[in-house]
């Protein structure tokens, strides 16, 4: 680790004027951040801790209709939250609550799940030089061993987005907030990751000094359901090769909304309306989700090592249409 | 007097187990304690007494080399070269040297010599912090005249071509005639080519050591399974630097595992000491998850090839196979060892068809069971097709053919245990479901080393191998050894044994092992330290028995003779006393005794080695190609079972080791830049609390005759056995075998595609 300063802001504005500055990095838990500094793969001149502002950015809590999820909200909390108990939210508990290890889900917190760098192993390498944030000329995983990267959604970069909750939230149809300079503003959760994930974008589109506050989840209407499924070849402690979350709401025995968020195949999370507008107005049944799970992969790309993904990502898409319609 | 001028007298032993025991008639020194045999009764050894140092460890209180610190101690860390090849041109140390508190920087690599893999040891520093180390390492100026490389060791020179589903292409060279006669007259024939990737040894416990001088005198303290090995390494090392070096001394108190990759002090070894002098401070080295897994050894690589045959009657009556050994730069140590105890009646290849192939990557070192788990898994595998082929249960084929009595009730005993017939139904009843998502399947596989110790002498010269045995007047006692407890429970098997000699609880014993300041031992490698030194730390509680009987003798009025050490006491007919007052009588200077370790007896032993049999039931997803292990069974002898918990659990770490090398781990090198990709535990993936399923260990006490208890080695043969068992599962479920490990999802659908499944 370089030496560093550490900033203890006392609110949110301090947080956000002392990370707008070059070479500021925010870290909530820092899980990843502290490793990667450690092993001087990241040097950040001002280390800005949000922690301070737990009392505050830590709470779940019920408004009215839907649930806030304040973006230092553990996973552990959001596993078993009491305002997240409906089956509505069950992609919420499900992939929090099947993150990393005990200990982590303990500390790490939902922002930091979103927000975290992707782990592609040639991006991450303090020797290795790749396109990613324009370090290299080129991504080495599109011609190197890619057997955990992207078959869907990528341009010039296929490293794969590692958040477990981030498709629960966007199926959910989450909205996120932010602080910057004392302005607080309100997006749809697309808005968080780029429309063009090229490697030199970075992975969000937050602004230098922009800080996550807060998901919303919207309020849900009488019969909607929500999961999350995904493939690890572990159990404990390994990340997706595949992920999907899935929210319907059925009425009569049909399906009368659904979405569908592809996790850990793309850059991005990816949604996948034309999968689940096949679903809308349809009972549910195996063979319409075995279609359904086709069309969500029915572009997919695979590269030279992953040539497997898409047949585990269309069985985990399966899986989770089962289980949400269960 | 010596031993070997005494005559050894005749004794007649109940060696062996269960059903199978027999009288058999051994040569036993003079001197030595009286052997137990099959009809001994002992309290404490086999016993479930706690791992000596489980309190130690559970709680924090033992001190790992990565625990050590002195005053005034210094940080190392070393320069490793970024290319897999190429000659190191320029070394320029001066700027690090020159910055401000650093206190040595040492070169490890001299300008003109050649780079051999990505880590290759370069420079050392020693700094005050790990960052002032990093900011020195990064202030060496090294320039490399980068070559072309080859870490794909089927792209190395002399591998063989394979097809697309990865089958070698070329044709069997002449098999000779007996083979060839073999295989004609056999019923059914199967081949197939078999392949495992790079496993890394994976030590909780990094290399690393602290060294401190003292005028002339080193003591290093170092996570080895060496002890008197890496003290001789590195005494000879700072002779060969020029340095005045009147004495090593190793300290390896408690080690976090080696598993064979932690035999030889090494270049980190050497530097810390170095930089211990230069700096004229203690130095502190330990190297991180990435160097760990990038350059302190690895299970190499294997390509198999085997073909087999059985004939009417179920005999395997043919067996050829060829092999490659995906090997480090120094291209050695890729050989396999298969089942040679299933294969007494086939004829063989006469000459040996193996080829170690070099690859620019770090070389291969020991690990736990070195050649077999490779080696078992593909043959084993094949043993399952052939069995599939001909139309036999694959335990039953087994049965026929396995030319070892133990085994053939270990595999009685298991099928019983596991519900074997039971469980092969269910699973090929529930197959009958073309819907079922889930597929079942049962295997099992052998398990086989050969180790009864060594008595340390090297061509009759010299002192053999040693343990102090210590009883002080307050009534404690001590067992001390030289050797390293790797984590064995080497601690458990010296309080044990020396609590059942005195007829005192194992809880009254204190283990030290680990420091050459006390008697020596072997390596901890090859499951020869339990096998080598039990005889000798019996030998030496013995000695120190005799002697407090003696003092007591005095104060009963009795014989030394006639009085037993039995439940705390000293017995003798009507008079007794307890343990703790006849210590009373011992006086300041402690009852000391050094064991002797004599030679193996002369006779026949009931088993030359170990046996071993493992069975696995697997559920493979039909739709992810995931395979989880649902529960596993290991049938275990290993001589007479001296601490039971520890044995266990060395059976259970190579079963779980197992399903790490079967399904999850391999080191992934990028071929570009032959860096590893997943030098980490985050990729890496070595089963987690998850991942390992219901375990059961039987272990089977077996009076072998070699020694005065019959203790044998432990360590490699449950390690032979697991992988294979899990691979014969997968095998069963799928109906189609997956010969490549490990059996990831890509290559289980890849199985249930070319099954014709859905």
């Amino acid at each position: 680790m370089r030496p560093f300063s550490y900033i203890v802001p006392r609110t949110l504005s301090e947080a956000s004027i002392a990370a707008k500055k070059p070479g500021a990095l925010l870290k909530a838990a820092g899980i990843d951040v502290v490793d990667r500094m450690k092993e001087r793969k990241h040097d950040a001149t001002e280390l800005v801790s949000l922690l301070p502002l737990k009392d505050r950015l830590a709470t779940i809590a019920s408004d009215g209709l839907g649930v806030r999820i304040g973006a230092l909200a553990t996973l552990a909390q959001i596993a078993d939250s009491k305002d997240l108990a409906n089956a509505a939210f069950a992609a919420l508990r499900e992939s929090a609550g099947i993150a990393a290890t005990p200990q982590v889900r303990n500390r790490a917190t939902a922002a930091g799940n979103v927000l975290q760098l992707a782990r592609c192993w040639y991006l991450r390498s303090s020797d290795l030089q790749c396109l990613h944030g324009r370090d290299g000329t080129s991504c080495l995983a599109m011609v190197g061993d890619n057997r955990y990267h992207s078959v869907l959604g990528y341009l010039d970069c296929v490293r794969v987005h590692p958040s477990n909750l981030a498709p629960a939230l966007l199926a959910l149809g989450c909205d996120y907030s932010t602080e910057l300079a004392g302005k607080t503003t309100r997006r749809p959760l697309r808005d968080l990751f780029p429309t063009e994930p090229k490697a030199e974008a970075d992975e969000h589109t937050l602004l230098p000094g922009e800080i996550l506050t807060a998901f919303h989840v919207p309020p849900q209407p009488m019969g909607a359901r929500s999961a999350y499924r995904e493939s690890r070849e572990k159990l404990s402690f390994d990340w997706a090769t595949t992920a999907a979350a899935a929210r319907v709401v059925i009425e009569g025995g049909v399906i009368k909304e659904a979405s569908l968020v592809l996790g850990a195949v793309a850059p991005v999370p990816l949604d996948r309306p034309d999968a689940a507008k096949m679903l809308v107005g349809e009972k549910p049944s195996d063979e319409l989700f075995v279609r359904a799970a086709q069309r969500a992969f029915v572009d997919a790309r695979p590269l030279s090592h992953n040539g497997y993904k898409p047949q585990v990502g269309m069985a985990v898409v399966r899986e989770v249409l089962h289980a949400v319609t269960r | 007097m010596n031993s070997r001028d005494r005559t050894p007298p005749e004794k007649e032993l109940k060696v062996g187990f269960g059903s199978l025991i027999e009288t058999r008639t051994f040569e036993v020194p003079a001197g030595d304690a009286p052997p137990w045999d099959a009809t001994t009764k002992l309290s404490v050894v086999g016993s479930d007494a706690d791992r000596a140092d489980g309190r130690d460890k559970a709680s924090g209180r033992a001190k790992y080399t990565h625990d050590i610190a002195f005053p005034g101690m210094l940080q190392a860390a070393i320069l490793r070269a970024p290319i897999a090849r190429g000659l190191l041109q320029n070394l320029d140390l001066e700027k690090a040297r020159s910055m401000p508190g650093v206190a040595a920087v040492i070169a490890l690599k001299e300008v003109g010599k050649r780079v051999r893999f990505v880590g290759d040891e370069i420079a050392a520093v020693a700094a005050p912090t790990l960052d002032l180390c990093r900011d020195a390492l990064e202030a060496i100026v090294a320039e490399y005249a980068q070559e072309g490389h080859t870490v794909d060791f089927l792209f190395a020179d002399g591998a063989p071509v394979l097809d697309e589903q990865g089958d070698i292409t070329d044709p069997w060279p002449d098999a000779g005639e007996e083979l060839t006669a073999a295989f004609a007259k056999a019923k059914t024939t199967v081949t197939g080519t078999y392949r495992t990737e790079v496993q890394t040894h994976a030590s909780m416990e990094s290399h690393g050591a602290v060294a401190k001088w003292t005028d002339a005198d080193l003591d290093v303290y170092m996570s080895t399974q060496a002890t008197f090995g890496v003290r001789g390494e590195l005494s000879q090392a700072m002779r060969a630097a020029g340095l005045q070096c009147k004495s090593v001394t190793i300290h390896a108190e408690f080690v976090g595992g080696g598993f064979g990759s932690k035999f030889t002090a090494g270049a980190e070894g050497r530097a810390v000491a170095l930089l211990a002098h230069a700096a004229n401070a203690p130095v502190k080295l330990v190297l991180n998850r990435f160097e760990e897994h990038t350059c302190t050894g690895n299970r190499p690589a294997a390509l198999m090839q085997f073909r087999a045959a059985v004939d009417e009657q179920g005999a395997i009556i043919a067996w050829d196979q060829r092999s490659w050994g995906g090997c480090g730069h120094n291209g050695q140590g890729g050989g396999i060892a298969i089942p040679d105890h299933l294969l007494a009646k086939a004829a063989r290849r006469r000459e040996r068809a193996h080829q170690d192939l070099a690859t620019d990557a770090d070389p291969a070192r020991p690990m736990r069971a070195p050649a077999h788990p490779q080696g078992f898994f593909g043959a084993e595998l094949c043993i399952d097709e052939l069995a599939a082929a001909a139309g036999i249960d694959p335990l039953a084929l087994r049965k026929q053919n396995d030319a070892q009595p133990l085994r053939l009730q270990q595999y009685e005993l298991g099928a019983e245990r596991f519900g074997w017939e039971q469980a092969r139904a269910a699973a090929a009843e529930a197959k009958q479901d073309q819907h079922a998502r889930y597929l079942r399947g049962v295997g099992c596989a052998s398990a086989r080393w050969g180790n009864l110790g060594n008595d340390g002498r090297g061509r009759g010269d010299g002192p053999g191998h040693g343990a102090v045995c210590r009883i002080h007047q307050d009534g404690s006692v001590e067992a001390r050894s030289g050797a390293q407890d790797v984590g064995t429970g080497f601690k458990s098997v010296l309080t044990n044994l020396t609590a059942e000699e005195l007829g005192i609880r194992a809880e009254q014993v204190r283990a030290t092992a680990g420091h050459t300041t006390d008697p020596s031992g072997p390596a901890a490698g090859g499951s020869t330290t339990t096998a080598s030194l039990a005889p000798v730390i019996r030998h030496a509680a013995f000695l120190c028995k005799q002697e407090l009987a003696k003092k007591a003798a005095e104060h009963l009025g009795v014989a030394a003779d006639s009085i037993v050490f039995a439940a705390g006491r000293l017995s003798a007919g009507d008079t007794s006393m307890s343990f703790g007052d006849a210590c009373k009588l011992i006086g300041p200077n402690p009852i000391e005794m050094r064991g002797e370790r004599f030679p193996n007896y002369k006779g026949k032993v009931f088993e030359r080695g170990v046996c071993g049999a493992q069975f696995a039931e697997v559920e493979v997803d039909t739709w992810t190609g995931i395979v989880r292990v649902l529960r596993m069974l290991a049938i275990q002898d290993c001589g007479i079972v001296v601490a039971q918990k520890p044995a266990e659990s060395q059976v259970l770490g190579a079963m779980i080791q197992g399903i790490g090398f079967a399904l999850h781990e391999q080191r992934i090198l990028d071929r570009q830049s032959g860096r590893m990709l997943n030098g980490d535990f985050l990729r890496y993936k070595v089963p987690g609390a998850l991942d390992v399923p219901p375990m059961e260990v039987i272990m089977q006490s077996v009076a072998n005759g070699h020694s005065n208890c019959s203790a044998a080695g432990l360590g490699e043969a449950p390690t032979c056995a697991s992988a294979a068992a899990i691979a014969n599962a997968v095998f069963h479920a799928i109906g189609h075998p997956v010969r490549r490990l490990p059996i990831t999802p890509d290559k289980v659908l890849a199985a249930l595609h070319q099954r014709g499944g859905k």
